[in-house]
């Protein structure tokens, strides 16, 4: 499948502009805002230096990118602070950063202007081999710089009802994934024991676990299966370390207390996220219709709070899909407002100990949104600086989920400073 | 790079019997300073600064020196007087990759820290801050720098 869409951006502050008005903000993380905003295309030089012995190659992912396509491009990029961009392969009509060859190094270019060099994601050793039940490792657990990430289930059941978020391409993703890669959309337990034991073969390589997949909403009480599945896969990949607890992070459905409880007190998680993509109750109900049905806006957000009592202040946060408040026709109509809803809601939780962290929003094809446009540079700076704003005025954590054991969220990058 | 690091820098980076002490600065512009930091040179005159604690105060300077262009300052000397001041500035964070991957190796093998980063650092200036030489320098450039009693016979 390959839809591409034409966008005309409305005039806004180039990067350079952004960083000129806001000097406190750090260029680099206003960079990897603007290149996760517009995307990146590899040019043909670039490609060519591509060696597949060492940098890593585009591995399976919950969702799919801004192309629509499953193409052997490299995963990604990291900055020399040692940020991590996750980009977007963007078709070139669509004004993207190109990654190009500058002096014999890989380097971010824009309008036929240097910007900075970068390097590719490295690939993990583990990339090479395969289960013994015969599934390449890659598509079992993927990795990012630091951080494995297991997708245990790619289907969403609030898709099977029409309810699916609005941004979300996970189901028409991963329908692709099968048929063009013959990826399973359900992993088993041993698979992933198995997976993660080679890939903490390579010493230094990893500091996190990230398990995440669609809402299950099956079982006695609502999600109950979708806790059954994550208590197995965590009790699988626990087996391969010598400590009760170890760094990890699930972001999974809004569970009750007696769920959250089984899950802290039976696996290794240390960490819990539930993302309540965008923080307004009236956009939450147009945006996220199933999440809004099954269980509403308050009580995912109660739910956060009580979740603070089991893993502890700046152990449980929140995600944002930031930009699709902005959709229309019934997203906020400027910016300005959004911002000032969205960092309200997000001192509600913070004040509470609950953690609000964003990723950049990319329209994909296979979502509803498709044909919709991200916000402005200028408001996800603003956004980023306000969320860290919050950490530190609420002397909030965010280890679990920062620069280093996420590296998508650019106010977390910030916390690097708390 | 901005300066040349000389063999004689290489040998006292490379030498047990060196101290290196560090030098960022904070957020209010404080100084932090630490001594017995891990310090070596690559073959390409950059300065590799092995970070073993993610959340040293030390490790978010260098952070905001690499976003906002600010400047560290790293002293060598040893206990036969010799003794350099290298003024830098943090150009690369290493985090993961194959030059974090090799120190990472070697500091588990000796010692059970974690090493939580590289950071390279580019030299701009040296200064040689040996006390034989900065005293044979201040003589000649500056000769009023001294107290009479100095120059009358014993
Ligand atoms: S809950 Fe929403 S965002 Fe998450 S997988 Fe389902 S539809 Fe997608």
């Amino acid at each position: 499948m390959s839809h591409t869409v034409k966008h005309t951006r409305k005039p806004e502050l180039s990067l350079d502009e952004v960083v000129a008005k806001y000097p406190h903000f750090p260029r680099l993380i206003a960079l990897k805002i603007d290149v996760q905003r517009r995307g990146v295309h590899y040019t043909e030089k670039a490609l060519a230096a591509v060696d597949y012995s060492i940098h890593q190659m585009r591995s399976p992912y919950l969702f799919g990118s801004r192309d629509g396509q499953i193409k052997d491009l490299p995963e990604s990029l990291l900055l020399r602070d040692g940020t991590t961009i996750l980009t977007d392969p963007t078709p070139v009509e669509q004004d993207p950063y190109l990654v190009d060859l500058v002096d014999g190094k890989f380097a971010l270019v824009d309008q036929g202007r240097f910007v900075e060099y970068t390097d590719l994601w490295p690939k993990p050793l583990y990339y090479d081999k395969k289960t013994s039940s015969g599934i390449p490792m890659s598509h079992i657990a993927s990795a990012r710089p630091q951080r494995l990430n297991v997708f245990q289930s790619s289907y969403c059941h609030f898709w099977a009802e029409d309810e699916g978020c609005k941004f979300c391409d996970i189901v028409t993703h991963t329908k692709q994934q099968k048929s063009e890669l013959g990826v399973p959309s359900r992993l088993n337990p041993g698979d992933i024991s198995e997976t993660i034991r080679e890939a903490l073969k390579e010493p230094g390589r990893f500091t996190n676990i990230c398990l995440t997949s669609g809402s299950v909403l099956k079982g006695k009480e609502l999600f109950d299966q979708e806790v059954d599945f994550y208590i197995e896969t965590l009790q699988a990949i626990g087996e391969n370390f010598t400590t009760k607890k170890f760094p990890s992070q699930l972001i999974s459905s809004s569970f009750n207390e007696k769920q959250l409880a089984r899950l802290y007190e039976q696996t290794g998680l240390m960490s819990y996220t539930s993302d309540l993509e965008v923080l307004n109750e009236g956009v939450f109900n147009w945006v996220c219709p199933g999440k809004a049905s099954k269980l509403g806006y308050q009580e995912w957000k109660n739910r956060l709070v009580r979740a603070v009592d089991i893993f502890g202040r700046g152990n449980v946060g929140t995600g944002l899909v930031s930009g699709s408040e902005l959709a229309q026709p019934h997203g906020f109509t400027s910016e300005h407002d959004a911002l000032k809803a969205t960092l309200e809601e997000a001192e509600y939780l913070a004040e509470r100990g609950v953690t609000t962290v964003f990723i950049v929003w990319v329209p994909r094809p296979g979502s509803y949104f498709h044909d919709q446009q991200n916000a402005s540079l200028e408001y996800y700076v603003q956004l980023a600086q306000g969320l860290h704003d919050l950490r530190v005025k609420y002397n909030l954590g965010v280890d679990f989920d920062d620069y280093r054991r996420c590296g998508n969220h650019p106010d977390s990058d910030l916390s690097r400073l708390l | 790079m901005g300066a040349h690091l000389s063999e004689e820098i290489r040998e006292l980076l490379a030498s047990q019997d060196t101290t290196a002490v560090l030098a960022t600065v904070d957020a209010q512009g404080s100084p932090h300073v630490v001594a017995g930091v891990p310090l070596r040179a690559t073959g390409e005159g950059a300065l590799l600064y092995l970070e073993y604690f993610e959340s040293s105060l030390t490790n978010k300077n260098l952070t905001r020196s690499i976003w906002f262009d600010g400047k560290v300052a790293i002293a060598l000397s040893n206990s036969q007087g010799q003794s350099f001041q290298i003024t830098g500035k943090p150009i690369k964070n290493h985090i993961t990759g194959p030059l974090f991957l090799e120190y990472y190796g070697q500091t588990n093998e000796k010692e059970s820290l974690n090493l939580a980063a590289v950071w390279e650092i580019e030299p701009l200036a040296i200064r040689n801050e040996g006390v034989r030489f900065r005293k044979e320098q201040e003589e000649r450039t500056h000769p009023f720098y001294t107290h009479l009693d100095r120059l009358t016979a014993a």
